[in-house]
């Protein structure tokens, strides 16, 4: 394969898609299952004092992006781990 | 001299080179024909529903209504709460078993017709048909250089685009907060922080999947797309070429009998790769990156028809059909998963029709386990919760049963409980202390008053001195 800019840059590009994708996918879960059984508004009201303030529209914004980055962290792993790996077939500019 | 070969347009393969080499930019080549048109009108009954439905109203509330900051499901006359969990539950595996079933008897259904990747792309093609002009002007426009007609065109449609999208995102985000409610912040430039940023983030997926990345969110990003083979077998309807009857394939005059020439029926004109919104040729065969949109049967059934041969090079058939074997539309899997599916659909309409709009949470007195009252009688003391999950105002009466001589001391009166609302109620029953002795399994019910018959039993225990 050729190390020409272009497939460099779309490898980048894909594998920023294969980072935010499946988290983003896992965040959606993630979220439907933690906010059918907590509400927001009981983390206000009883929780720990870095929850006081957040009203239940931010608490599920801010729950899905923590969900979303804590995925996107994996799957940044995954790829970097994939594509460091010795031996790989993959090119190393797309580590 | 009328001679058949099509318009000599590059066909504009991908290059094959695998994960690394750059995506060629893919024009799909305008089309008309059944499959089209079954496509056209999934588009405009599926978004036509997703942009109508949010503004529909149902005795006064939004009819469809995921209201979050409230915690409330409306979907028409019925209100989900977060307790009714088990519903969506049951949903998404009737929604993932449905996929299962139709891609097993017809292949790749959802991806050519319902798929909202497929339905936007394809009202965004619409749009840049319209402003760009056909594949072939449009492949002549990107080519050239930047003329002020370029320049006007390309800013229609971008605009148009961005448009689609801010409303795609807005009419998303209004499922979610009254939709006329956001409607009036976004008038009046008073939106929320958060609701402009659902809008933002929904808009910006929209334009980005639909207008830039399109069949690549097929190819690279789309789970069902790698595993939807696993629902295949030999008798599933797919999209395939008739290798025997279109082989050697080879350009011909109008009207030439094929077989005195050595040729099959394919005139090798390559339309039905222009057409292909994924880009590939499904003469090579069956390929994951076909969506089975059938845009490809449109194209060559059209040639077929001008070359005076029977339509179907292209067509949807099975491994076994094409082999000349017959095809069975009850197997095994077929069974397996319409029985899962009736299951999963019993459980949700029973659980929804028998689902009562009433609950009562009992706890008893963690203070004391009984006190004595008035001399010979046993008192145990309760904290009552009752949830109106229904959208109407209901009275209830609160009743014991379960031991002789129980009777309820407090509340004498009828519980009101306002719509979609919770009462803590607290709640004193007592008993002749010389029956009262030891641990009673008893039953507090509560009924409404009115008509709608709506009553509900909870167990707890009554607790006297040890006898």
């Amino acid at each position: 394969m050729s190390a020409s800019p272009e497939p460099e840059r779309r490898a980048r590009g894909l594998d920023i898609a294969l980072v935010l994708w499946p988290s983003f996918l896992a965040a959606c879960a993630a979220s439907l299952l933690f906010f059918a059984a907590v509400d927001p508004a009981m983390l206000r009201d009883g929780g720990p004092r870095i929850f006081a303030g957040l009203d239940r529209e931010a608490g599920y914004a801010l729950g899905f992006l923590f969900f979303w980055g804590i995925g996107a962290l994996a799957s940044a792993l995954s790829i970097y781990l994939v594509r460091t790996e010795r031996g790989s077939r993959l090119p190393p500019g797309a580590s | 001299m009328s001679v058949a070969r099509l318009k000599p347009v590059p066909a504009s393969e991908p290059s094959g080179g695998g994960f690394y080499a750059a995506a060629e930019k893919i024009y799909p080549r305008e089309i008309s024909g059944r499959f089209a048109r079954l496509r056209q009108a999934a588009v405009v009954v599926l978004l036509g529903l997703f942009y109508g439905v949010a503004w529909l109203d149902w005795h006064g509330h939004q009819a469809v209504l995921f209201d979050l900051p409230a915690r409330k499901f409306h979907l028409f006359g019925l209100t989900l709460w977060p307790q009714d969990f088990l519903y969506l539950a049951l949903l998404l595996i009737i929604a993932a078993l449905s996929l299962f079933f139709f891609t097993a008897l017809a292949g790749r259904l959802w991806c050519g017709y319902a798929c909202p990747q497929t339905v936007w792309t394809e009202l965004f093609v619409w749009i840049e048909q319209w402003t760009e002009g056909t594949r072939s002007r449009r492949m002549k426009l990107d080519r050239g250089p930047w003329t002020a007609e370029k320049l006007l065109r390309k800013t229609l449609k971008q605009t148009l685009w961005v448009a689609l999208a801010a409303w795609t995102g807005f009419t998303f985000v209004g499922y979610f907060t009254p939709i006329r409610m956001l409607g009036a912040g976004v008038v009046s430039l008073s939106l929320g922080p958060w609701s402009t940023f659902w809008i933002a983030l929904y808009g910006l997926a929209t334009y980005g999947n639909a207008g830039f990345l399109r069949e690549q969110v097929c190819k690279y990003m789309c789970p069902y797309a790698r595993f939807q083979s696993a629902m295949f077998d030999k008798d599933t309807l797919i999209i395939s070429y008739d290798e025997a009857r279109g082989e050697p394939r080879g350009p011909r005059r109008r009207g030439a009998a094929p077989r005195p020439l050595g040729l099959g029926d394919c005139i090798d004109c390559t339309l039905c790769v222009q057409v292909c919104p994924t880009g590939i040729d499904i003469r090579k065969g069956l390929q994951y990156e076909c969506i089975a949109c059938g845009a490809c049967i449109d194209a060559c059934d059209d040639v077929m028809e001008k070359m005076g041969s029977p339509r179907g090079l292209i067509r949807y058939t099975t491994e076994h059909a094409m082999h000349g074997r017959a095809t069975h539309l009850v197997r095994p899997r077929m069974l397996v998963y319409a029985a899962l599916l009736l299951v999963a659909s019993g459980a949700l309409s029973w659980s929804l029709v028998t689902r009562t709009p009433l609950i009562l949470d009992v706890i008893r007195d963690r203070n004391a386990l009984y006190r004595e009252v008035r001399g010979d009688k046993i008192e145990n003391a309760y904290a009552l919760k009752v949830i109106n999950l229904d959208d109407r105002a209901h009275s209830y009466r609160l009743g014991v049963s379960g031991m002789d001589g129980l009777e309820l001391s407090a509340p004498t009166e009828l519980i009101s409980v306002p719509p979609g609302s919770v009462s803590n109620i607290p709640a004193r029953l007592d008993a002749p202390a010389a029956r009262a002795g030891g641990v009673h399994r008893i039953a507090l019910t509560l009924a409404a008053t009115d008509a709608s018959g709506i009553s509900v039993r909870e167990n707890t225990r009554f607790i006297g001195p040890s006898p």
